[in-house]
């Protein structure tokens, strides 16, 4: 290309607004070379550089905050799939969109990876809930949860992608089980999968705040290449850059510094670390030898003990413990105090004398920063240490807990390990049936199961205080949420009929989700009624066609003004080309009160458009919440059908559907 | 007509025979005659049917079309941000000028415009659009009579065709728009037609006019494709071109029609991206086969773009279609008689005279077709019916410069000398004039002379590169190297691939190279 006289090689595109993001990639086929798509705040452009020309240009009301190219599961033609808040819409060359879904939170990152292994791509979507979602087309079929929210995701070869999240973290996945992950203090920028060291297996490539680049193999974590940028990494590509038929890791910095790299040869037998990290390896060996030595010492000085039958607080200084010494845990719900709010309560305790000094727990997602540390002062030590939990969310959650356990005197501790399954619905603590009036808001649906396996499923997602028994078969159980009181009632009739009463749409949607896939349910049909919520939602779709016309409005004021303002700036350089000094003075006074009625109307469009956003948002995530509280091939029809009622408008229809589940009655 | 012929059929009848103001003036008596209600009422009565025909009757007296009119003003020309690449690739954009690849003529044979195009054979808006580097040259140079545009595209015509509309209105305007309540008038599509014509054309009150035309297709539920056409025409007037394209493109979605793809082609075009709107007139090419407004406008795309021969066969195109297309005819033409065959385009040229075309530019290019065909009988008689039927002093000057050139081409230079003076006289800005003027002074070796008329030349048109050049000859000549190099620069500037300035250059560097 020929391009501009001052910087031969750099052609600059105008967009005239935000980008929020940008891919490029075979989007026609027929046309044979790339495409650029840029995404931002209100739109998608698919721009043809090569004839300058656009293949189209789209709307995108919910945004476009990620984007990626390619084919998705049976649709034949390449996608440009974006992600907006809360929603996933896919566009072919010509602008149609073939594809629309919504999901839980607004969308930070999607990747396109085959991972069911089936040769067809699912998609991949991270978002600002923590959660990383699988799509089949329009159908979730996995759910892995994580602790921040995630801001890049790169396939990797398979099944296998890698991860990152905005808290400092990177991995890798295969399927839904994590392979590996580390955590930094500096943010990861971007993760490319690139086979750096040519054994054929990509490597997961970060690029980090600060500056450094680092290659990690996909199974194990371990560091395989580094290298360090001034400044912090902008982003990392792959490409022939230098048009020799090699591919290159091609890594930008924020402050320009751009490096390419050749993937290693075969003569050095994927061993990219020079020198210097032989001896680290040393180094860290001969540690691990001290920490041994240091081990084998404390159990001579045991034996030594056990000969010699001294008296007993010289052994608890020496740490020694009675041999059937075992740590209990027990989860319970405490219904709170006036200085306590209610909470979940670990009850961490030893089965003799000795006492804990310290407990160290380390779950995802219920602390800050994953592990809390509880050390009583010394005066307060006991046998039993009691641990407030408040998961904020809905997810079962493996508690891994590291408890010291010796003697008040104690210098060294014996440390006692395991593991203990938060159950999924922790925060709700069982009330009586008529503690409380029963919520006005429902779901109704049949399940051909036994009610054993409803009551198994019970035991394992409640906290009840004792494992409830299967009573008569019309029986009913009712919690009460410590978080914020609201009542929920499961009630199970003969014949299979289940009904689940509370105002809280999510937690009903959660509900669904988990017994269904305790009981293995593949499709399941609901009727529902959540009154309260959908007169909120029916205010919120108003005030969307409100904010609609006013924003028209809007638009058309800004234009005319900025006409306007186009006319004046050329009357005023018209009348300092005339030196006309006095007129030009009062042109550009007048240009300064209109620029700042346009930055005040500027203001007021601003607050509008946010609005409209957070409504467009709310109108989605209804559509993904009704979708939750179905499950299967009802779960896809009820999303389909509600965007086709959105799309016409027909509010009562989208409020059918969310009741029953179908636009016809 | 008799007395006694019922009132409202007597206006409709003189809307249709295109007499407006008398079916105005009827409706108006109409109007005053009916009962005190001042806005139609729910049912279609006569008053309505008399508020509507002079409603309509008022749009037709001011109505231009749309898709032809089209005027580009500093403001946009200077502070456009719409086009998406700010350097594309030679040949998908229109505001390189220059970059012929269509093997056009060079402007060396064929005279460009200010922006550096061949100059067509037929005058349209978009023809004078020229692309000034800076704000300051755009707002020098449109100071001749020829080339004035606009501040905004908002201000300019359209302005000036509303306020035309009021001063026909001794009682001020018909309508009074901001009293008007849109709402009520969406919901009665008959008149809300007619009504949006009138705020749109007659009143040039573009903001209302899109606030009632969205809340008429709300009340036709986005079913009626005019309404959403409409809109996309609010839009582009506004300047809101992603806005407008949005609006054509559901609009064509619903109905084929070849207005909305003009539109959108329009709207690609002030995008720039000629070739998207090419691909446009390409599929509509596909639905409404052999569409000459259409062709016309894969053509009228091709000779911005300077792909002249593909111009060419698109104008062909359009002949075969419609063998009285003026333009296309004129187009032609004048493409054969820059590339060297005077004699068709001679044919091409009576083929317009036939038609009825009979105006001072036909016979001034017949003038000259005749002449370098060398029928030279016809040449001063063409010339003579030129200057006769001349309206202005612009056509009467470029008459006499076209005589200028007869002269010089057959030697008779004091002929010529005069015939160019003459032309100065009647437009003192005639820049061509004043280099062929230079030239013969140069000839007759009045150096000042000379030097001042190709100054006052290169001031008035920097696009041209003669007059640079015949300055950078005229210094070097005399030995003034320094401005002699400055002047063949921007003469190499405005033609780069002229072989002599070339040369020039060269052999100044040598000399400076020597010193």
């Amino acid at each position: 290309m020929v391009q501009s006289t001052q910087d031969a090689d750099i052609s600059l595109l105008n967009i005239n607004q935000g980008i929020t993001c940008l891919t490029s990639g075979v989007l026609n086929p027929q046309l044979g070379y790339d495409s650029l798509l840029v995404g931002t705040q209100t739109n998608l452009l698919a721009y043809d550089v090569h004839s300058n020309s656009d293949l189209f240009y789209k709307e995108v009301s919910d945004g476009a905050n990620a984007i990626v190219l390619g084919t998705l599961g049976d649709i034949s033609s390449p996608l440009a799939i974006i992600g907006g808040n809360c929603a996933l819409q896919g566009f072919d060359y010509e602008g149609n969109d073939l594809f629309w879904t919504v999901t839980g939170d607004n969308v930070r990152s999607l990747a396109l990876c085959d991972f069911d292994g089936d040769g067809k791509t699912e998609l991949l979507v991270g978002s600002e809930d923590f959660d990383i979602r699988v799509f089949k087309e329009d159908e979730i079929v996995a759910e892995m949860s994580e602790t921040e929210t995630i801001t890049a995701l790169s396939p990797m070869y398979g099944s296998r992608f890698g991860y990152a999240l905005s808290n400092g973290t990177v991995g890798v996945y295969d399927k839904t089980a994590r392979y590996w992950r580390i955590k930094s203090k500096n943010h990861a920028m971007s993760i490319h999968a690139f086979d750096l060291n040519s054994d054929g297996v990509c490597e997961l490539i970060t690029g980090w705040s600060n500056g450094k680049v680092d290659a990690r193999s996909d199974r194990t974590g371990e560091v395989i290449f580094k290298d360090n940028f001034a400044s912090s990494i902008a982003g990392l590509v792959e490409g022939d850059y230098r048009m020799d038929g090699n591919t290159q890791l091609i890594c930008c910095s924020v402050d320009g510094e751009v490096r390419g790299y050749l993937p290693g040869g075969e003569e050095m037998k994927g061993n990219l670390m020079d020198a210097s990290a032989e001896q680290d390896l040393i180094r860290e060996l001969s540690q691990k030898k001290q920490n041994l030595l240091l081990e084998l010492r404390n159990y001579e000085e045991n034996a030594k003990a056990e000969l010699n039958t001294q008296l007993k607080e010289a052994d608890g200084r020496r740490g020694v413990i009675p041999a059937n010494t075992q740590l209990q845990t027990a989860l319970s719900v405490n219904l709170g105090s006036d200085s306590q709010s209610a909470h979940v309560e670990l009850c961490i305790s030893t089965t003799n004398d000795t006492i804990i000094r310290a407990v160290l727990i380390f779950a995802e997602g219920i602390f800050e920063g994953e592990s809390h540390v509880v050390h009583p002062s010394l005066q307060n030590l006991s046998g039993c240490v009691r641990v407030p939990l408040t998961p904020p969310k809905d997810v079962p959650v493996d508690l891994h807990i590291k408890a010291f356990v010796g003697y008040r005197n104690s210098t060294q501790f014996h440390v006692f390990e395991l593991t203990r399954q938060l159950p999924r619905f922790s925060m709700y603590a069982l009330s009586s049936p008529d503690s409380a009036a029963e919520p006005l808001s429902y779901v109704n649906c049949t399940m051909n199961e036994r009610a054993q396996r409803i009551v198994m499923w019970l035991n394992q997602s409640f906290l009840l205080p004792e494992d409830a028994e299967l009573q008569s078969a019309p029986f009913q159980v009712c919690f009460t949420s410590l978080r914020n009181a609201g009542q929920l009632c499961i009630k199970i009739k003969p014949g299979g009929e289940i009904s689940i009463s509370t105002d809280d749409i999510d937690l009903a949607g959660d509900i669904i989700q988990s017994m269904a896939s305790f009981l293995a349910i593949e499709d399941l049909q609901v009727e529902a009624d959540f009154p309260a919520y959908f007169e909120e939602l029916r205010k919120v779709l108003v005030k969307v066609d409100e904010r609609h016309a006013v924003n028209q409005r809007l638009t058309a004021d800004m234009a005319e003004h900025s006409n306007l303002i186009r006319s004046m700036l050329v009357q005023a350089e018209d009348a300092r080309l005339l030196g006309d000094m006095k007129n030009m003075k009062k042109r550009y006074i007048e240009l300064y009160d209109l620029n700042r009625d346009l930055i005040n109307q500027y203001k007021i469009r601003c607050n509008n458009h946010t609005e409209l956003l957070n409504n467009l948002k709310a109108v989605n995530q209804a559509i993904q919440r009704a979708g939750r509280l179905r499950v299967g091939k009802p779960k896809t029809q009820v999303i389909t059908a509600c965007r086709d009622a959105i799309r016409n408008n027909n509010f009562n229809m989208l409020f059918r559907i969310m009741r029953v589940g179908t636009a016809s009655s | 007509m008799g007395p006694d012929m019922e009132p409202l059929f007597q206006a409709w009848s003189c809307f249709r025979r295109r007499k407006f103001s008398q079916c105005s003036a009827l409706c108006s008596q109409l109007l005053q005659r009916a009962p005190g209600e001042q806005e139609p009422e729910s049912e279609y009565t006569v008053f309505q049917a008399a508020w509507s025909l002079k409603t309509r009757a008022l749009t037709e007296m001011v109505y231009v079309d749309e898709i032809e009119v089209d005027q580009e003003g500093i403001a946009e020309m200077m502070l456009d941000e719409n086009a998406i690449a700010q350097v594309a690739r030679p040949g998908t954009s229109l505001k390189l000028p220059g970059t012929s690849q269509g093997g056009g003529p060079s402007p060396a044979v064929r005279p460009v415009t200010q922006s550096g195009r061949p100059i067509t054979g037929f005058v349209r808006p978009s023809t004078q659009s020229g692309r000034p580097g800076t704000m300051e040259q755009a707002i020098k140079t449109p100071r001749t009579a020829h080339t004035a545009r606009p501040i905004t595209s908002a201000s300019g015509r359209y302005a000036r065709l509303g306020t035309a509309s009021m001063l026909t209105n001794p009682d001020g305007p018909f309508i009074n728009i901001s009293r008007l309540n849109l709402a009520k008038y969406a919901h009665k599509p008959k008149l809300a037609k007619a009504l949006f014509e009138y705020i749109f054309h007659h009143e040039n009150d573009v903001k209302n006019a899109l606030d009632l035309a969205a809340l008429a297709t709300e009340h036709a539920q986005f079913k009626d494709w005019w309404w959403k056409v409409q809109i996309g025409k609010c839009y582009y007037r506004l300047g809101l071109y992603r806005e407008a394209e949005k609006q054509f493109k559901s609009a064509l979605k619903q109905q084929d029609m070849i207005d909305t793809i003009l539109y959108l082609a329009k709207v690609y075009l002030r995008l720039d991206q000629p070739v998207t709107a090419l691909n446009l007139f390409k599929q509509g090419l596909d639905r409404f086969p052999g569409e000459v407004a259409l062709l016309c406008g894969i053509a009228r795309i091709y000779e911005e773009m300077n792909d002249i021969s593909s111009a060419a066969e698109y104008y062909k195109d359009v002949l075969k279609q419609d063998n009285t297309h003026v333009e296309a005819i004129a187009c032609i033409g004048s493409n054969h008689f820059y590339s060297d065959q005077p004699e068709i385009a001679l044919r091409f040229y009576r083929r317009l005279l036939q038609m009825g075309v009979y105006n001072c530019q036909l016979f001034n290019n017949l003038g000259l077709c005749c002449f370098y065909a060398q029928q030279y009988d016809m040449t001063l008689t063409s010339f003579e019916r030129a200057l006769s039927l001349a309206e202005n002093e612009e056509e009467t000057a470029d008459v006499w410069y076209n005589l200028g050139h007869v002269a010089v081409g057959i030697g008779d230079l004091n002929l010529a000398h005069q015939c160019f003076r003459l032309t100065l006289v009647n437009n003192n800005d005639h820049a061509e004039a004043y280099n062929n003027l230079a030239v013969l002074e140069m000839r007759k070796g009045h150096t000042e002379q000379a030097r001042a008329l190709l100054q006052t030349a290169s001031s008035l048109a920097p696009h041209m590169y003669e007059p640079h050049f015949n300055f950078a000859t005229l210094s070097e000549k005399v030995g003034d190297l320094q401005r002699s190099y400055i002047a063949a620069q921007k003469s190499e500037e405005a033609f780069p691939g002229h072989v002599d300035t070339q040369q020039l250059l060269k052999q100044l560097k040598e000399h400076f190279a020597m010193l």
